[in-house]
């Protein structure tokens, strides 16, 4: 739409005041990509630190190729490790159903056009923050309170800072505090099942199979997640899922559990599953959240984006990948707003985002029932199911943003520069 | 907004659902077997449907749907719409 071109350069001229709250994937990957499009931001983190012991995540194809554009794949693949196979196995006797090829013959990265990382969650924060510098990241700022003003919104933190912005992206999370304001109700909803997670080396994992596959172990109500994460898949990262308790009855989405819990969980598993809990030593529960179906996504001047928009169980291995994707979709839309007019931006920002991500949610959660199956006669249609999982799930993984944005009338960003 | 406007609207919702022909959208018309909408294209149909009534619909609603007609009775039953 070459008529909206001087939009473009209008906002980014215009000193617009944009403030994003949350320095977690969302929050950064939204800062680089308005800085892609000619505008800046400041991104305001409660943590004093960018680091979450324990944590990792997997990066799909659909969010590296907007990072691969802006010159990060690189970076991102030195601190990655990228799967051999995807393998489902059953919880006892550790036979495998099903394998799929991922780095083996380089299938993935032939299907789909960017490859699937292995990373620690605090490195992608640490490249990122690098790339976007930083001096526009402000640590330490939990906020407390957003007040509208006719025009711009005054954001107060928990350490007495106040700030006035012209426009406030709410990037904080499956229990966020911009989504309370945006939507007036809490709209989380505890899953009915709870995690269990941890790094290990892998050196400490002698009974398990394929330790540089990503692999679920199925079982009875519950299901182990793994893949390996570092430069050298020297770390396994493990997420042990179990449907349990059936109520959340604590404040916060973590809880201390007695040193036994996790291990007592999966009596019964194949050792390869028990070893690797009993190596984490990490006695602690975390409680899995969703939010529950939104009709909008903004309210005034302030709009919210990922997990705080539509937070999903994440047996998709999609959260954070959604997440990035709605970065780079409501900067691309922000790039063509009129800066005293936000809320149709916003609205073709939910357009564009809300059906795809609402279908991953649904289909995360039906995936949870499914990994969690007593044995019996549903288990032998589940396990032909996850025969089929490259193909089936081929739609998320092939999306691309800068297309979608096409198919939406927006203008995608411009080929990377070839070094 | 009488039931006949309602099966308007949302033939309009579903003419843009690749596949689906609305000459097909009547209330017997089942989703799955007769305008072969899969689970995955239904959360698209909800969605559109969603922003067109401007009311939500929860995921274990739209989940229990068979026939056209009931996803009109559910939008009758939400109190925006007027039973003809």
């Amino acid at each position: 739409m070459p008529e909206q071109q001087p939009a473009l350069a209008d906002l980014s001229g215009t000193g617009l005041r944009v403030a994003i709250i949350g320095a977690g994937m969302g929050g950064l990957s939204l800062a680089l990509a308005l800085r892609e499009r000619g505008m800046a931001a400041r991104v305001f983190e409660q943590a004093s630190e960018l680091t979450e012991i324990g944590a990792a995540i997997a990066l799909s194809a659909n969010s590296i190729r907007e990072f691969a554009r802006l010159g990060l794949a690189d970076d991102l693949a030195r601190m990655s490790t990228i799967p051999t196979e995807l393998i489902y196995r059953h919880w006892r006797d550790g036979s495998r159903i099903a394998a799929h090829p991922v780095r083996n013959d380089d299938w993935y990265v032939q299907r789909f056009g960017a490859p699937y990382f292995g990373i620690h969650r605090a490195d992608v924060q640490k490249i990122l923050s690098a790339a976007l510098g930083a001096e526009h990241l402000h640590l330490g700022c939990r906020l407390v309170n957003i007040i509208e003003q006719a025009d711009s919104v005054v954001l107060e933190f928990a350490n007495g800072r106040v700030e006035h912005a012209d426009l406030v992206v709410g990037a904080d999370g499956v229990r966020s505090t911009v989504r309370r304001w945006v939507t007036g109700a809490d709209d989380a909803i505890y899953s009915g099942t709870s995690a269990f997670r941890g790094i290990v080396p892998a050196e400490n994992l002698p009974s398990l199979p394929d330790p540089q596959a990503i692999q679920f172990w199925m079982g009875p109500d519950a299901h182990l997640l793994h893949y390996a994460i570092g430069p050298d898949g020297e770390a396994v990262n493990f997420f042990a899922v179990v449907a349990t308790p059936r109520i959340w009855m604590d404040e916060g989405s973590v809880v201390g559990v007695a040193d036994e819990v996790p291990v007592a969980s999966f009596r019964g598993w194949h050792p390869a599953v028990t070893e690797m809990i009993k190596a984490a030593s990490s006695p602690i529960r975390w409680g899995l959240f969703t939010v529950r179906p939104l009709l909008r996504w903004y309210r005034g001047r302030v709009v919210i984006l990922g997990d705080a928009a539509h937070g999903m169980l994440p047996h998709h291995g999609q959260g954070a990948n959604t997440t990035i994707e709605d970065a780079f979709a409501l900067a691309a839309l922000l790039a063509e707003a009129k800066p005293d007019d936000l809320e149709p931006a916003f609205d073709r920002f939910q357009k564009m985002r809300r059906a795809r991500t609402r279908k991953i949610q649904r289909s995360s959660w039906v995936t949870s029932s499914l990994l969690h199956l007593p044995d019996g006669p549903a288990v032998r249609a589940r396990d032909e199911k996850v025969t089929r999982v490259p193909e089936d799930f081929a739609w998320i993984h092939q999306y691309d943003v800068q297309q979608a944005l096409r198919a939406a009338g927006a203008a995608p960003a411009a080929a990377a520069a070839r070094a | 907004m009488p039931q006949d406007t309602v099966l308007a609207d949302l033939t309009r919702v579903l003419a843009d659902v690749p596949g689906v022909d609305p000459a097909d959208v009547t209330p017997e018309a089942r989703l799955g077997h007769d305008l072969g909408i899969d689970s995955l294209t239904l959360v698209e149909v909800v969605v559109a449907a969603e922003d067109r009534f401007g009311l939500l619909i929860a995921d274990d609603d739209w989940s229990r749907f068979v026939t056209i007609g009931d996803v009109i009775a559910y939008l009758e039953r939400a109190g925006m719409i007027a039973p003809a």
